[in-house]
C-alpha cells in the first residue's frame, strides 16, 4: 500500500472508531460549551464586557478543550496497537499524516460548533464579511492543533501521566495558532490586512507537518 | 403496541389543538406576534423540569428497589427531558432575539442555569453510554440522577431569587395576570405538551423493553465460535 | 511498495551475535548468540522476568540491541532496513492486538488493506479459525479465545516469514491450541521460521526442534 493509501486507511478507521465511541460529539463538545458558560457567570452581568470577550473566550476554550480532541487517539493507543501497525509495515509518517487527517476533520467540526455556540451566548460584534476568513482561520488552526496533539501523543507514548503531560506540551506550542486565529478576526474588525495572520497559521501548520513526518520514525523508536 | 400508537396519535391531536389555540389567541400588545412563542416555550420548560423530576424519583426508587423498570423510566425521562430542554431553550432564544434583540441574556440567571441543567443531563446520558454492564450503569446513573435533580427547583425559583428580566410567574396562586384568552391558550398548551411527554415516555419505555428483550435473545444465541477447520489452512 | 507475498528482496537469516538489550536503563538481555534458519522452530523457555518478551520484541525489530549486533530476515537491527522487513514478521503478543471498537471482520480488513493482502482471504481465514459466525462481533465484546483466533486469522492472511509467539498457548482451549499448531505448520511449510517462548517447557518440547533456556537475560542451555 502506498504512503498516502496507508494514511487514508488509518484516517478512515480512526473516524469509524470515533463514530462508534462518540468521544468528541457526546463528551468533549458539550463539556466545551459548558466551558463557554463559565466565563460570563464568573464575570457577572456586564453585557458589553461579555460581548467583547466572546471571541477571546472562544479561542481559550477552543484550545484547552480542543486538546482533548487532539489527544483522543493517544488515549486509545497502547503498546500492542503500536506494535501491530509497525509489523503491518505502516510507515510511522503515514500514521502521523492519517491521524492528522482524521483529527482535523473532527477538530474543524468541533470548533465550528463551538464558534456557533459562542456567537449565540456572547453576541459578539462581528465585522462584515467575517465568515469566510474566520472559517479559513479556524480550519488552519484545527490542522495545527491536531498536528500538535498527534506529536505530543507520540512524544509521551507509554508514559504514566501521559494525558496531563501531553496537554502541558501542547498549550505553549499552540500559542502561534491562538494568535493567528484570533488576530484574523481582530484585523478584519480593524480593517487591516488578515494575510499576515493567515500566513502565520499556514507556516505553523507546515512546520508542524514537516516536524511530524521527519520525526515520526525517531519518535516511534523512542517510544519503545 | 396499539396502546402506544393510540397515545401518540392522541398526543398529536392535543399538540395540534394547542397550536390552534396559540395561533388564534390574542397577542401581547408590546411583543406582538412573537408572544405566541411563549405558548410553546413555557410548556416545554415546565415539561423539562417534570421529566428531570421523574428521573430523580425513578433513580431513588431504583436505589431502593433495584428493579430494571425504574432504571428504564429514569433513562427514558432523561432522554425526553434533554429534548424538551433543548426545544425550550431554542424557542426561548428565538423569542429573546425577536423581543429583546439578543438570543441569550446573561442578566437572566434562569437561562444560564437551565443551560447548565441541560448539560448535566447530557453528561448523564454520556455516563450511561460509557458503561456496558447494565447493573453498574443503572447504579451509577441512579446516583447521578438523584443528585442532579437539585437543579430543577433552583431553576424554577431563580426568577424570585435573583434579578431577572424574565417576567415573574404569570400564573400565581392568587390569580393570573394575563387576559383570559391568552391564559386559555397557554393552559391548553401546558396540558398538550405534558400529554405529549407522557405519550413519548410510554413509547420510549416500550422501545426500551424491546431493546432489552432483543439483547437478552442475542445473549442466549448459540456460541458463534465453531471448531477450527484445520484442513483448510493451506487455502488462506 | 511490496505486497506481503512478494518476498524476493527479503533475506532469510535471523541471527543474533552477542546481542544485548536494555529497557528503562536496565539490562534485560546479555550476550545472546542464536541463529534461526528457514524451516526451523526454536523454543525459548524461562521463568517470569527472564527477558523472553524482550527477546521476541528484539527479533521483531521493535527494539534495537545496545550490545552486539543482529540481523532479522537479512535486515540489520537498528538500521532503517528493518522498515522493509517488518511486514514479513508476525507477532502474537501476551495481550492480543485487536482494535476494540472494530468488529473481527473489520480488524482483518484493516490489516489486509495496510499490508496489501488480498481481501478475499478474509472469509477463508474466518472459516478456518472458526469465527465466521462471529465476524460481526466487536473486539471489546470478544472473549480472550476469540481475540487469539482473530490474531491467528490475521497471521494466516499476512503470511509472515518469521512468526514470533509469546505464551501463545496460555488460556486457550484445545481447538485454539490446535489452530496455533496449524499456524506454525503453515509457516514452516512456506519456508518460514518460528520462535516461540513459554514459561512452560511442555508447550515447547513437542513443537520445537531446539529449545533454549533464558535466565536472567542469558541463554544458558540448548537442548
Amino acid at each position: 500500500m502506498s504512503f498516502w493509501a496507508q494514511a487514508v486507511e488509518i484516517a478512515r478507521v480512526d473516524l469509524r472508531v470515533e463514530r462508534r465511541l462518540g468521544d468528541v460529539l457526546r463528551v468533549v463538545l458539550p463539556f466545551a460549551v459548558v466551558g463557554l458558560l463559565v466565563f460570563p457567570l464568573a464575570l457577572g452581568v456586564d453585557l458589553s464586557a461579555i460581548s467583547l470577550i466572546g471571541p477571546a473566550v472562544f479561542w481559550a476554550v477552543g484550545i484547552l478543550f480542543g486538546m482533548q480532541v487532539a489527544l483522543r487517539q493517544a488515549a486509545h493507543d497502547n503498546r500492542e496497537r503500536r506494535d501491530l501497525y509497525a509489523l503491518l509495515g505502516v510507515d510511522p509518517a503515514a500514521r502521523f499524516v492519517g491521524r492528522t487527517i482524521s483529527g482535523s476533520v473532527l477538530m474543524v467540526g468541533f470548533l465550528v460548533v463551538l464558534l456557533a455556540a459562542m456567537i449565540v451566548l456572547y453576541s459578539p460584534r462581528l465585522p462584515e464579511g467575517w465568515p469566510i476568513p474566520v472559517i479559513v482561520g479556524l480550519g488552519l488552526t484545527a490542522v495545527g492543533l491536531t498536528e500538535l496533539g498527534t506529536l505530543a501523543g507520540e512524544v509521551t507514548a507509554g508514559l504514566r501521566n501521559r494525558t496531563a503531560l501531553a496537554s502541558l506540551i501542547i498549550v505553549p506550542l499552540a500559542l502561534p495558532l491562538v494568535i493567528g486565529g484570533s488576530q484574523t478576526l481582530e484585523s478584519l474588525a480593524r480593517d487591516t490586512g488578515i494575510l499576515p495572520w493567515l500566513l502565520l497559521l499556514v507556516a505553523t501548520d507546515l512546520a508542524l507537518a514537516v516536524a511530524g513526518v521527519a520525526m515520526a520514525r525517531p519518535l516511534e523508536e523512542a517510544s519503545r | 403496541m396499539n396502546r402506544v400508537r393510540i397515545l401518540l396519535a392522541t398526543a398529536g391531536i392535543a399538540v395540534l389543538t394547542g397550536l390552534w389555540f396559540a395561533f388564534t389567541s390574542p397577542v401581547d400588545r408590546l411583543q406582538g406576534e412573537f408572544s405566541r412563542i411563549l405558548n410553546l416555550h413555557a410548556p416545554f420548560m415546565w415539561v423539562a423540569f417534570l421529566a428531570f423530576g421523574v428521573t430523580a424519583f425513578a433513580s431513588i426508587m431504583w436505589l431502593i428497589r433495584r428493579t430494571p423498570r425504574w432504571d428504564r423510566l429514569a433513562m427514558a425521562s432523561v432522554e425526553l427531558g434533554v429534548v424538551f430542554t433543548a426545544t425550550g431553550l431554542f424557542t426561548g432564544m428565538v423569542w429573546g432575539q425577536a423581543v429583546w434583540g439578543r438570543a441569550w441574556d446573561w442578566a437572566d440567571p434562569r437561562m444560564a442555569s437551565t443551560a447548565v441543567m441541560f448539560f448535566v443531563y447530557i453528561g448523564y446520558l454520556a455516563l450511561r453510554r460509557a458503561i456496558p454492564d447494565p447493573e453498574m450503569r443503572a447504579k451509577r446513573s441512579a446516583l447521578l440522577g438523584a443528585i442532579a435533580v437539585i437543579q430543577v427547583p433552583l431553576v424554577y425559583f431563580s426568577v424570585n431569587l435573583f434579578r431577572s428580566l424574565h417576567q415573574t410567574q404569570s400564573i400565581r396562586p392568587d390569580g393570573a395576570t394575563m387576559p383570559r384568552e391568552m391564559l386559555m391558550a397557554l393552559l391548553v398548551n401546558f396540558v398538550a405538551i405534558t400529554y405529549l411527554y407522557f405519550a413519548l415516555l410510554v413509547a420510549r419505555l416500550h422501545l426500551a423493553r424491546l431493546e432489552e428483550a432483543s439483547a437478552a435473545e442475542t445473549a442466549r444465541e448459540p456460541d458463534a465460535v465453531t471448531p477450527p477447520r484445520l484442513s483448510e489452512v493451506k487455502d488462506v | 511498495m511490496l505486497s506481503s507475498d512478494d518476498t524476493s528482496l527479503v533475506g532469510s537469516n535471523t541471527i543474533l551475535e552477542r546481542a544485548g538489550a536494555s529497557l528503562g536503563g536496565r539490562s534485560i538481555l546479555r550476550g545472546l548468540d542464536v541463529e534461526i534458519s528457514p524451516g526451523q522452530v526454536l523454543g525459548v523457555a524461562g521463568p517470569n522476568g527472564a527477558g523472553k518478551t524482550t527477546l521476541l520484541r528484539l527479533l521483531a525489530t521493535l527494539i534495537s540491541p545496545d550490545q552486539g549486533s543482529g540481523f532479522v530476515l537479512g535486515a540489520r537491527l537498528g538500521s532503517p532496513d528493518v522498515y522493509d522487513v517488518r511486514r514479513f514478521i508476525g507477532l502474537m503478543s501476551h495481550t492480543p492486538a485487536v482494535i476494540a471498537e472494530l468488529t473481527i471482520r473489520e480488524n482483518l480488513e484493516h490489516a489486509a488493506r495496510l499490508i496489501g493482502a488480498d481481501l478475499e482471504r478474509i472469509d477463508t481465514a474466518l472459516r478456518v479459525v472458526g469465527l465466521a459466525g462471529a465476524a460481526a462481533t466487536r473486539g471489546d465484546a470478544c472473549s480472550f479465545g476469540m481475540l487469539r483466533r482473530t490474531e491467528a486469522a490475521r497471521l494466516l492472511i499476512t503470511r509472515p516469514r518469521l512468526l514470533l509467539l509469546d505464551e501463545a498457548f496460555s488460556g486457550l482451549d484445545v481447538d485454539a491450541q490446535e489452530l496455533i499448531d496449524a499456524l506454525i505448520g503453515r509457516t514452516i511449510e512456506q519456508d518460514g521460521a518460528v520462535v516461540m517462548v513459554s514459561h512452560d517447557q511442555a508447550h515447547l518440547v513437542d513443537r520445537a526442534a531446539r529449545v533454549m533456556t533464558l535466565s536472567a537475560g542469558r541463554l544458558e542451555t540448548v537442548t
